[in-house]
């Protein structure tokens, strides 16, 4: 799930869980409110009655009589003062019934209080009915829902707004660090602007690592190019002594066989050098993609050079390839090299007497493929993973090369941005595709 | 015939030079930029084989210079750069050849003596071998009673073979001159045996070729008197 999508869910749960929380609460709440009122109100009615009383008497309410009392017209409400027989002091506000002359019974809340005037105990009631206390609870508890739902569908619009644009950052970091580049990284990192500083950290977190890897790779190119590069000179000079050393006649043939096995192995170290200078060249995109090219007339100089390869070991060649076809921006001589590489391994890993089919095809998504297909030993199906890597000789002998083959054919594909798939079978045979892109 | 080797590796040059004066070249050597100026700006040379990696200036200002000062010569550059813009920029410059390192000295002889001919028009290009005449120029090997084809590398090899007569030419040495460096990855190759083979073939037809010896163990020569 997004990270987004999990903040606003989150954000809107807890929201919610409050919301129920407080609904859940709101009655009792409401109802405690309306009593904390009463009670205000039936004590500012007692103020006010006291004050009447101490400066007028209590008789401003009786009048002469022994009782007073007095109904609001629904009974919500009276107030009563009465003579009491007892000194006591009572102050209290309770609930009870009064049940009237006409069998009504209702309940109030009552304030009840004595007070003493003119050496007389008296007895103050105040009375609310508690149906008028709680007439406005339910009304009150609704708006307070309605005003609450609309605060929370508020905020959390506000929230989702805000998650996105304090989240976007970080799908930039993303989007710009991790996904859509293309290694080895070229263009220098370019810093994302954000003021979360935990996205500025992972940010510069990103960068420095990809600066670390890129680094890592050109040094290891570097390596790579500057190793076989520094190897040619002493090669060089080995080299020019055996030559000088073998024109220097009369020789025994001994020494001249030991010499020609030196002159061999340097030979390979020499192939194993320029190759993977040629590896490294490739990488470093020294080469210039600028040829147009036949592929049927391609593959037919290659087998022409190749040729006598086939009749030494007696290998029939069949060649299939449209007159057509035409790849555009590539690279002639590196082209050269990958078919010359691949045929020449399927003429070296073939049995004597077998057969080469060299075909062509459009494929769907309109791509161009160049299949090699040979009737050979075959590549084992565990060793099949690694016969691009460098110095991987699945079909290890003396004779089979120096095992760089094919890791020049997968930079020369990588180079020009071709697929290359690998299908084979013990005994049978192998096959190669090569896919150039549309 | 003057050459100057200009290589900052000391142990080289000596090679090159020890393997030119063999074939009667008079051999100066120059290890540094600066000496090899100065040295041009005092003798005139037939041939300047440059290596375009000095440790005080690029070999390629040499080639201008060079163009300049002593026309007449031969410019071959000899670089382990193996870089194709600089062997486009050499050629562009001037430079009659240019040579990878690590080369065959033989290489580096038959492009000289290559050079030397479309320079100097040194035409022998009839040649006769026993019963045969090769005709370079045309790539021709001709018999009184017929002309016979070989294939383009059949041609190569005994030409190249022909042009160092009386030496022998190992097999790896026969086929970097016909294959070129890194096209091929196989060490040992049989291939140039197959090659001679159909030669003797095709030319056994018409006379002997016992003039084409092998040499066992190393390789292959021409012998002519």
């Amino acid at each position: 799930m997004k990270l987004s999508t999990k903040l606003i869910l989150f954000i809107t749960g807890s929201k919610f869980a409050v919301v129920l929380l407080f609904v859940l609460c709101l009655p009792f709440l409401v109802q405690k409110i309306a009593s904390e009122y009463t009670n205000y109100s039936l004590r500012e009615q007692q103020k006010k009655v006291i004050k009447n009383v101490e400066k007028n008497g209590v008789d401003y309410y009786l009048q002469g009589e022994k009782n007073f009392g007095s109904y609001t017209m629904l009974k919500e409400e009276y107030i009563s003062i009465e003579q009491s027989q007892f000194y006591n002091h009572i102050d209290t506000i309770k609930n009870a019934q009064r049940v009237f002359a006409d069998n009504d019974t209702l309940n109030y809340r009552i304030l009840s209080y004595t007070f003493i005037n003119g050496n007389r105990p008296y007895l103050l009631e105040i009375g609310k009915a508690t149906s008028s206390i709680n007439q406005y609870n339910k009304p009150l508890q609704r708006f307070a829902l309605y005003i609450l739902i609309a605060l929370i569908a508020l905020t959390v619009v506000i929230d989702l707004v805000f998650t996105r644009i304090l989240i976007k950052p970080l799908a930039k970091i993303i989007s710009t660090k991790l996904l859509h580049r293309k290694f080895p990284f070229r263009k220098q990192l370019e810093k994302v602007k954000t003021s979360t500083t935990d996205f500025n950290y992972l940010d510069e977190s990103l960068i420095s690592l990809m600066n670390k890897v890129n680094e890592a790779f050109v040094k290891e190119k570097e390596f790579t190019a500057n190793a076989s590069h520094e190897l040619m000179t002493p090669i060089s000079i080995l080299q020019s002594k055996m030559e000088n050393l073998m024109a220097d006649e009369p020789m025994s043939e001994e020494v001249t066989f030991r010499i020609m096995g030196m002159m061999k192995t340097l030979d390979r170290l020499k192939k194993i050098s320029s190759s993977l200078l040629l590896i490294s060249r490739i990488e470093n995109e020294q080469f210039i993609k600028n040829n147009t090219v036949k592929p049927l007339q391609l593959i037919q100089e290659i087998v022409e050079e190749i040729g006598h390869r086939l009749r030494t070991q007696n290998i029939s060649i069949e060649i299939n390839i449209s007159s057509s076809a035409m790849l555009k921006n590539v690279n002639y001589d590196l082209l050269f090299q990958l078919f010359y590489n691949l045929i020449n391994n399927a003429i070296k890993f073939n049995v004597p007497n077998g057969s080469i089919f060299i075909s062509d095809k459009e494929l769907e998504n309109k791509c161009y493929e160049i299949e090699i297909r040979d009737t050979g030993i075959g590549i084992a199906k565990d060793q099949i993973p690694f016969v691009f890597d460098r110095f991987s000789r699945t079909n290890a002998t003396e004779t089979t090369g120096h095992g760089l083959g094919l890791a020049i054919v997968k930079s020369i594909a990588i180079y020009h941005q071709l697929e290359i798939n690998v299908e084979s079978e013990m005994n049978k045979g192998t096959t190669f595709r090569v896919v150039f892109p549309y | 015939m003057k050459v100057l080797i200009i290589e900052d590796e000391k142990t080289l040059a000596y090679e090159v030079a020890a393997f030119l004066r063999k074939a009667f070249y008079v051999c100066d050597m120059a290890h540094t930029f600066k000496d090899a100026l100065e040295m041009l700006g005092i003798n005139q040379y037939d041939f300047i084989l440059i290596d375009l990696g000095l440790p005080d200036g690029d070999g390629l200002k040499i080639v201008e210079q060079t163009k300049k000062t002593n026309p007449e010569a031969a410019c071959i550059i000899l670089t382990a750069r193996g870089n194709l813009e600089d062997k486009v920029i050499g050629l562009d410059l001037g430079a009659d050849d240019y040579l990878a390192k690590p080369f065959y000295l033989l290489e580096l002889q038959s492009r000289m003596q290559a050079v030397a001919r479309r320079k100097f028009n040194i035409t022998e290009d009839l040649l006769t071998l026993g019963e045969f005449n090769i005709d370079l120029q045309k790539r021709l090997v001709i018999h009184p009673q017929a002309k016979i084809e070989l294939s383009k590398k059949e041609f190569d090899l005994l030409s190249y073979l022909l042009l160092n007569k009386n030496r022998v030419l190992t097999r790896i040495q026969l086929s970097e001159h016909i294959w070129g460096t890194f096209a091929d990855d196989d060490y040992d190759s049989n291939y140039i045996d197959a090659h001679i083979k159909n030669i003797r073939k095709k030319l056994n037809v018409f006379g002997t070729t016992d003039w084409l010896e092998t040499v066992r163990g190393v390789g292959y020569r021409i012998k002519n008197k």
